[in-house]
């Protein structure tokens, strides 16, 4: 045991001394995750304000002088002076937002109680343009719907049979971990994974390379003592930056701007020891995990860039099932609770929601452990054959 | 294994006896030997002593297998065949106790970019389990003679090639073995540099301990070698007393007789 201690403790001393494995497993998910969250919210909320509150060009074909008056606003700019040609292209070059062409019956149509029948012409990535439209002409079409029911004594509760009232009964804590909570464990997995990269690379294909591996076989350290040492090492880089990575995330979430109080509450309580708890005892052997995977993997390598070509693919591998968790549906069921990594990222979800199974949240602890163990014997049976070791 | 391989002759500090390594080749690898053979021999059938105390050099060109002999004698590999006794203790049955006798400097000049001198040493010492009084007086003795104070708070990755190779011999030398493996140690270095190292040698026979070591550089061997071998393709072609050698070659200078031996692969050679 002291001999892994040692070994631990000198190669953690050599990689916190690696900037890279600084910058990748502490400085990017501690501060570079919440700016980003708070910067990109804030940045959206500005420019969806610019865009509700931008004054719109909408020109208009054969219409009729009243729908005119009933468009017109400070919102919006009306031009009459298009043909349907002219008025595509000035809306395909941005001049204009939109195209309103009405058909030449619409007002005789309108009035005779049929369909009048108008094109809305716009680009599609102008996302809030139809949106902003089609309240516009909605507006007039219930004021001529009132009208003619009006016309023929007709109530407006006869079209409308049943009124449907939703309660969402839904806490702001379930909500928060079906939403938020399929995000959250999708990246700290993959800073976890990326953060293992690094360390295994150089603490195992590095110390190859340089020939250092050779010297510390001839020492009194056993391989297994050494394999446990640095995967240690690795998982430790590992865990850190996951913990960065959710201390990032809620750190985040906590400053974003407007947050509705009851989430600001949840996302408080969220970060409960029983959360941490749980959380870590699915994150300690996942890393373990990461750590005998990228060990046995990378010793395979003579040389840094082999190690890489080798590590690239797998990033695939970890990722899929971890973005399988956003998928709406996907959901923690018996089956899903042994897939690797697609468990930890749904229980995660759950665990914020408070909706665990604690049935299911057992077997998917001791599934990773399982893994973790599998990877650690795997790694160490590399790490035994010579070829494998010496460059 | 037979009984007479696990006893330890008394006059030897290693004992190598009828040691073999074979490697399996790839497809690619018989491509390049352009063979057939599905396994190749690294080294085959060696065997020699060294005497405790004195310092035996190993000879051979490049690829002759030099490296991989040490290298079982360092435990690293496994021999394929036969056995190597360390201060008595088998490489096969007990490779961590021979472990603690040795200390083993390779051929490359590498370390730990990111550590100090000081908490290299301080690593291989911890792992050979050294007390912490004992450590810091050994650190200064070694420090001191191989001149590493003087850049001993500097980072790896800041020294030249000759200071790393003082710090790596520092390494290898810090839990004060009483066997000691160099493979190539004074290869690719300054002048002045290389010659501290032949001075450690020097000091470290006079400090009774037993040294094996591998080098291209005949003039060393002329001065620091008490017994020799010369391997040539994985075989041992010569083994003799310095002595003996001397004299064995009196017309001769010892690059001519080793490239002589190498030549004739230790039979029928041009003897004095």
């Amino acid at each position: 045991m002291n001999t892994i201690l040692t070994v631990l403790k000198k190669e953690l001393k050599d990689t916190l001394r690696d900037k890279r494995t600084l910058i990748s497993a502490i400085v990017i998910p501690a501060l570079i995750i919440p700016l980003l969250i708070i910067g990109v919210t804030k940045l959206q909320k500005t420019l969806m304000a610019k865009e509700e509150n931008k004054q719109l060009k909408i020109a208009l074909i054969g219409y009729p002088e009243n729908i005119k008056t009933q468009l017109q606003d400070s919102t919006v700019a009306l031009f009459t002076n298009f043909t349907v040609a002219t008025g595509k292209e000035a809306i395909s070059k941005d001049s204009l937002d939109g195209m309103i062409e009405f058909s030449t019956d619409f007002l005789a149509n309108v009035n005779d109680m049929k369909s009048g029948k108008m094109n809305l012409y716009y680009k599609s990535t102008n996302f809030l343009l139809s949106s902003r439209i089609s309240e516009k002409l909605e507006v007039i079409k219930s004021q001529i719907l009132n009208e003619r029911l009006k016309k023929l004594n007709i109530s407006t509760e006869t079209l409308a049979p049943f009124d449907i009232t939703k309660v969402d009964i839904a806490t702001a804590k379930e909500q928060l971990g079906k939403t938020v909570g399929g995000f959250l464990p999708y990246i700290f997995i993959i800073f976890c994974f990326t953060a293992c990269m690094y360390p295994a690379i150089d603490l195992i294909t590095g110390e190859k390379e340089k020939g250092t591996m050779e010297t510390l076989l001839s020492s009194p350290a056993s391989r297994f003592q050494i394999l446990i040492g640095k995967m240690l090492t690795i998982a430790i880089v590992g865990l850190t930056a996951a913990s960065m990575t959710i201390a990032g995330m809620v750190l985040g979430l906590k400053f974003l701007p407007d947050i509705p109080a009851d989430f600001l509450t949840t996302i408080n309580n969220m970060v409960s020891p029983k959360f941490i708890v749980m959380l870590f005892a699915m994150l300690i052997p996942l890393c373990l995990f990461f750590a005998g995977l990228l060990s046995a993997i990378v010793i395979r390598a003579k040389c840094f860039k082999e190690a890489q070509t080798l590590v690239t693919p797998l990033t695939f591998v970890i990722f899929i099932p971890a973005m399988l968790a956003m998928i709406p549906g996907v959901q923690l069921n018996w089956q899903t609770a042994f897939i690797p990594i697609l468990n930890i990222a749904l229980a995660t979800k759950e665990i914020i929601a408070g909706t665990i199974n604690m049935g299911q949240y057992a077997a998917i602890v001791l599934s990773l452990i399982a893994l973790a163990l599998a990877a650690a014997l795997f790694s160490y049976k590399q790490f035994s054959k010579e070829s494998m070791v010496l460059k | 294994m037979q009984a007479s391989i696990k006893k330890l002759n008394t006059t030897s500090m290693i004992e190598i006896q009828n040691i073999s390594k074979q490697y399996s080749l790839s497809k690619k690898q018989q491509k390049e030997l352009q063979t057939n053979a599905a396994t190749i021999n690294a080294v085959n059938e060696v065997s020699f002593t060294c005497t405790p105390g004195s310092v035996f050099s190993l000879l051979g060109a490049n690829g002759a297998g030099k490296t991989t002999t040490l290298r079982m004698i360092a435990t690293i590999l496994k021999p394929t065949k036969g056995d190597i006794l360390v201060g008595g203790e088998s490489v096969t049955e007990n490779p961590e106790k021979v472990r603690k006798k040795i200390g083993f400097l390779t051929g490359s000049t590498n370390l730990y970019d990111r550590l100090t001198p000081g908490e290299i040493v301080q690593y291989f010492a911890d792992l050979h389990g050294m007390d912490k009084t004992i450590f810091e007086q050994r650190k200064d003795k070694l420090f001191t003679q191989l001149g590493i104070h003087e850049f001993s708070k500097k980072r790896i990755a800041q020294m030249s090639t000759g200071m790393k190779q003082k710090v790596s011999i520092a390494r290898s030398m810090i839990h004060d073995p009483s066997i000691v493996i160099f493979d190539e140690p004074t290869s690719g270095l300054d002048v002045i540099t290389a010659n501290s190292i032949i001075e450690l040698i020097k000091q470290c026979k006079q400090d009774g301990k037993t040294i094996i070591f591998s080098s291209h550089i005949m003039s060393e061997v002329d001065l620091l070698c008490d017994e020799l071998a010369i391997i040539s393709k994985g075989n041992l072609i010569y083994s003799n007393t310095m002595k003996n050698f001397r004299t064995e070659f009196a017309h001769q200078s010892l690059t001519e007789a080793f490239i002589d031996i190498v030549k004739h692969d230790g039979k029928n050679f041009a003897k004095a």
